[in-house]
């Protein structure tokens, strides 16, 4: 199990424009946090930090007690597991070649698999059902199909730390639910400390334990989804107004646009609670 | 289920490979313009030059086929690396400034009339595999610049260089006398000649142990066409990999050229090829292109050798004319094996 | 599309032969004045105008017209591979004399098309050099001289053939490029050249005038003499030991054998002109020192 720990971390793409101000946060050994805010706020900045990608001008960024900068690329690569969005079709390698190029970190110097190494791949591709795809080139997949075997390949990487952004963009509703489910598997069962951006406020509340709600700005705010996500925060960081309801210990909310119906008696409800 | 390549199918499939080539060699070696009887070969080269026309004509058959196998495969090599590299299938390994380089290099020998020679090597030789790594240096330096994009300012360094060295070319031959200007054309268009055995030997050494260098880099080049930002989370150093890669495609490129000119198809068609029936896997991709372009090009000059009797034709022209159909052939044949074509 | 391209393939081979005709066949009337300011542009035929009195009307040549020496005097029109077109016009010239190719012929139309005097020569042979002298005569009104030169070109040809008449012929391999190996065909000056020398090309007819042939062909072709054009301003010496040192790579060749290797100066020995005999006496006493041994060298 690994924990992460940001220590007044400040970023800038650009010196009069910054980023990312003062950031502290620690993510204990396992467990699950969730990255959110509006577009722009800098959450994919701040997972490329996480994953060693941009050096911070201010601040440290420490994984188990050790600074991100002292880890060569290879054991951070053995550390950390990222999936990301993007994807370059240029050569045709079946789902089951890229997924075991997780395995990169651990393999020799002419990089050929042993048994147990293709064991682990298997395991990911049952784990994310993608096995049907195992042998069809990933270029032919469809955007939601691809994203699980990006899934499967950080699965596949077997390490503690797991980054995703926006893992469940692609995805129809039972994929996303299921992604999550299978996070939250890894997490419990195999002590994975995992870090998600995510649009999906309402899926972070389900399943994360702690959320880190980015506004623009450079303004934060830490701790667990239920003393964060309230109906003020959300308005003040997303600008936009919400219908808050919890079911239990479950909470969501739904986005109201100018167009919602019964937008006026959804606000007085609000207004009387 | 999950089957991928292993060491030993890796091992078997070369193997074959290589069993297929050293026929094709030996094939080649018997065919040629003049009638050789084997049996007189055997007998060995006697006891004065000249005693065995037989043998000797052998020999140089021999040393030839050589040649064109040790270039076949530097250039298929090459260009499987590139491509890689460069994430572009249409890349070849004289993208990167290479041509232009030795063109300049060999230009320059030609024009100055220097006639020294070297360990049967001639100053032509010497200055294009010169003018190669030099201008291979300044591509990677220019490219190196602005630290964003290395893959694309590395493609635009090689295309500003490769005009610009190219309209220098242009300038250098329009002074030129008339008898030096059919030098540089022809040795520009490539081909593949008699070279003494020492000089064999050495580049001999050199690309084999280049094409086992890029062979190492291999399972990295898999990793690397994930793109930079994917590969350093898998543990690989996207520029360490594309630098070791490079210099040991461009070394391995620039002994090809430097021997032969600028014989062109064969390291943007093989790997082509290779990959359409074996996958895109660099580890088998880079050893089977190396056979096969050695196989290809074997086979061509043979053909530009013997199809005219006396003369010859510049063995390009043969493997422009060979490649293209082949290749198209290949497409129509394997496509439905390949999404990304539809 | 067949239609067209059979047109096209028509027009080109048509307009081929139109041009080869219109350069042999030439307004060659006997110029009522004669011409005084003659502009040539290649060094043979600098060298044929000198050779026949004509050198004060010559008022521009092409720079690399080396012979005489008064040459170095005049005026220079741009190189023999590309003319100068102004500077040619601005030396008001009443006679422009070029030969043939394609980088001259376009000079000398544009110049006709200007109303100037243009005789274009194609001297490709013996034969062609003969007559070319005999029209620059009758252009330049040095009929008489012109004859007289062409005796004279001819009569010492003729000895020559008479000396060699006995000899047997020596397999010439004339190697005009090293890397790739490619030697003058059959189909060139340099092969009249050989045989008017007492030589015979060692390799047959081939397609190309300048063959490239590979080593096979080198070693079964049985060559004894090996004639080399030396590159550029390089040093002769240099080039001729670095020559033999190439050459020795295939020691079963007779010519490497009997070191009969010879780096010699293309430019003075190819160049049709006046002093053709000189160049094929050099070449001669290379292939037959036993017959020249005694005759002196006459100066270059």
């Amino acid at each position: 199990m690994s924990s992460i720990n940001v220590k007044k971390l400040s970023f800038s793409y650009r010196p009069k424009e910054i980023l990312l101000k003062n950031i502290s946060f620690d993510v204990m050994p396992g467990a699950f946090l969730s990255i959110v805010g509006p577009n722009g706020a800098g959450k994919t900045t701040l997972l490329n930090l996480l994953c060693g990608l941009l050096r911070p001008q201010a601040g440290s960024i420490t994984i188990d007690a050790a600074l991100i900068e002292s880890y060569s690329t290879k054991k951070l690569a053995q550390k950390v597991a990222v999936v990301r969005q993007e994807f370059v079709p240029v050569f045709d390698f079946t789902v089951t070649e890229v997924i075991s190029m997780a395995r990169a970190p651990y393999l020799g110097t002419f990089g050929f698999e042993s048994k147990d190494d293709m064991k682990i791949v298997s395991e990911a591709l049952e784990l994310t059902e993608t096995i049907q795809y195992a042998r069809r080139p990933l270029a032919q997949l469809s955007g939601g199909e691809r994203q699980r075997v990006f899934i499967a390949r950080a699965l596949a990487a077997n390490s503690p730390i797991l980054l995703l952004d926006e893992p469940t963009n692609f995805l129809d509703l039972k994929h996303q639910v299921g992604i999550y489910d299978l996070l939250k598997v890894a997490q419990l069962e195999k002590g994975k400390t995992i870090v998600t951006v995510t649009h999906d406020i309402n899926l972070a509340a389900q399943y994360c334990d702690e959320t880190l709600l980015l506004g623009a700005g450079g303004d934060y705010q830490y701790g667990c989804p239920k003393d964060v996500f309230s109906f003020e925060q959300i308005e003040r960081v997303f600008g936009v107004s919400t219908f808050a309801g919890d079911v239990g210990e479950e909470k969501f909310f739904i986005p109201l646009g100018k167009f919602a119906k019964d937008r006026g008696q959804i606000k007085s409800k609000l207004d009387k609670d | 289920m999950t089957e991928i390549l292993t060491a030993k199918k890796l091992a078997i499939k070369v193997i074959l490979c290589l069993m297929v080539l050293v026929i094709v060699m030996g094939l080649c070696t018997s065919v040629g313009t003049q009638n050789i009887s084997l049996k007189k070969v055997f007998t060995g080269p006697g006891d004065v030059p000249g005693a065995n026309i037989d043998y000797e004509i052998f020999v140089v058959r021999l040393r030839r086929v050589i040649l064109a196998a040790l270039v076949g495969a530097a250039l298929a090599s090459s260009g499987v690396v590139l491509q890689a590299i460069l994430r572009n299938p249409l890349a070849d390994p004289y993208i990167l400034g290479i041509s232009s380089g030795a063109g300049l290099g060999a230009i320059i020998a030609i024009l100055s009339g220097i006639s020294w020679t070297f360990w049967g090597g001639s100053a032509v030789t010497a200055f294009a595999f010169a003018g190669a790594l030099a201008t291979v240096w300044l591509v990677w330096f220019i490219g190196h610049f602005s630290g964003k994009s290395q893959v694309t300012n590395l493609l635009l360094a090689g295309v500003v260089v490769n005009a610009f060295f190219s309209a220098v070319i242009m300038f250098l031959t329009s002074i030129a006398k008339s008898e030096q200007l059919r030098w540089t054309v022809y040795w520009l268009m490539g081909s593949i000649g008699d070279k003494e055995p020492l000089v064999l030997w050495i580049s001999g050494v050199c690309i084999l142990a280049g094409i086992i260098c890029l062979f190492v880099v291999c399972y990295s080049l898999n990793v690397l066409t994930l793109g930079d930002e994917q590969a350093r989370g898998l543990g690989i150093n996207p520029t360490k990999t594309r630098l070791a890669a490079f210099g040991f495609a461009a070394f391995i490129t620039a002994i090809a050229v430097s021997l032969s000119g600028l014989i062109g198809f064969i390291g943007l068609i093989v790997p082509h090829g290779v990959r359409l029936v074996f996958g895109p896997d660099h580890r088998q991709l880079l050893p089977v292109s190396a056979i096969i372009g050695a196989a290809f090009l074997v086979a061509a000059d043979t053909l530009a050798r013997t199809i005219f009797g006396q003369e010859q034709l510049p063995v390009g022209v043969i493997t422009a004319i060979a490649g293209g159909p082949f290749f198209l052939i290949l497409l129509a044949k394997y496509s439905r094996k390949v999404g990304w074509l539809k | 599309m067949l239609i067209a391209f059979i047109c096209l393939a028509t027009f080109v081979v048509i307009s081929h032969y139109h041009n080869r005709d219109r350069a042999s066949e030439l307004n060659l009337t006997e110029s009522v004045n004669k011409p005084t300011r003659i502009v040539c542009l290649a060094p043979n035929l600098t060298e044929i105008l000198f050779a026949l009195g004509l050198g004060e009307r010559i008022v521009a040549i092409s720079s690399d017209s080396d012979y005489p020496s008064e040459a170095a005097n005049k005026n220079k029109v741009g190189t023999f591979w590309s003319p100068n077109t102004e500077a040619i016009i601005a030396s008001r010239p009443d006679l422009v004399i070029t030969l043939w190719f394609e980088q001259q012929k376009t000079v000398a139309e544009s110049l006709k098309r200007l109303g100037y005097q243009v005789l274009t020569l194609n001297i490709e042979k013996v034969e062609e050099l003969f007559t070319a002298i005999e029209k620059i005569g009758i252009a330049t009104g040095c009929k008489h001289d012109a004859d007289k030169l062409v005796k004279n070109i001819s009569k010492q040809l003729s000895d020559l053939q008479q000396e060699l008449s006995s000899a047997t012929k020596v397999k010439v391999l004339w190697v005009i490029q090293i890397e790739p190996l490619r030697v003058a065909g059959r189909d060139t000056f340099i092969n009249e050249l050989i045989e008017l020398c007492g030589g015979e090309n060692a390799i047959g007819h081939t397609i190309a005038k300048y063959p490239q042939i590979g080593a096979e062909e080198l070693l079964a072709c049985g060559v004894e003499a090996i004639i080399q054009s030396a590159m550029g301003a390089g040093n002769i010496t240099a080039q001729q030991q670095a020559a033999e040192m190439f050459w020795n790579r295939w020691p079963s060749l007779p010519a490497v054998k009997d070191n009969r290797i010879y780096v010699v100066q293309p430019d003075t020995i190819l160049r049709l002109g006046p002093r053709l005999p000189q160049g094929i006496q050099l070449i001669a006493r290379y292939l037959h020192p036993e017959i020249f041994a005694q005759t002196p060298l006459v100066a270059q």
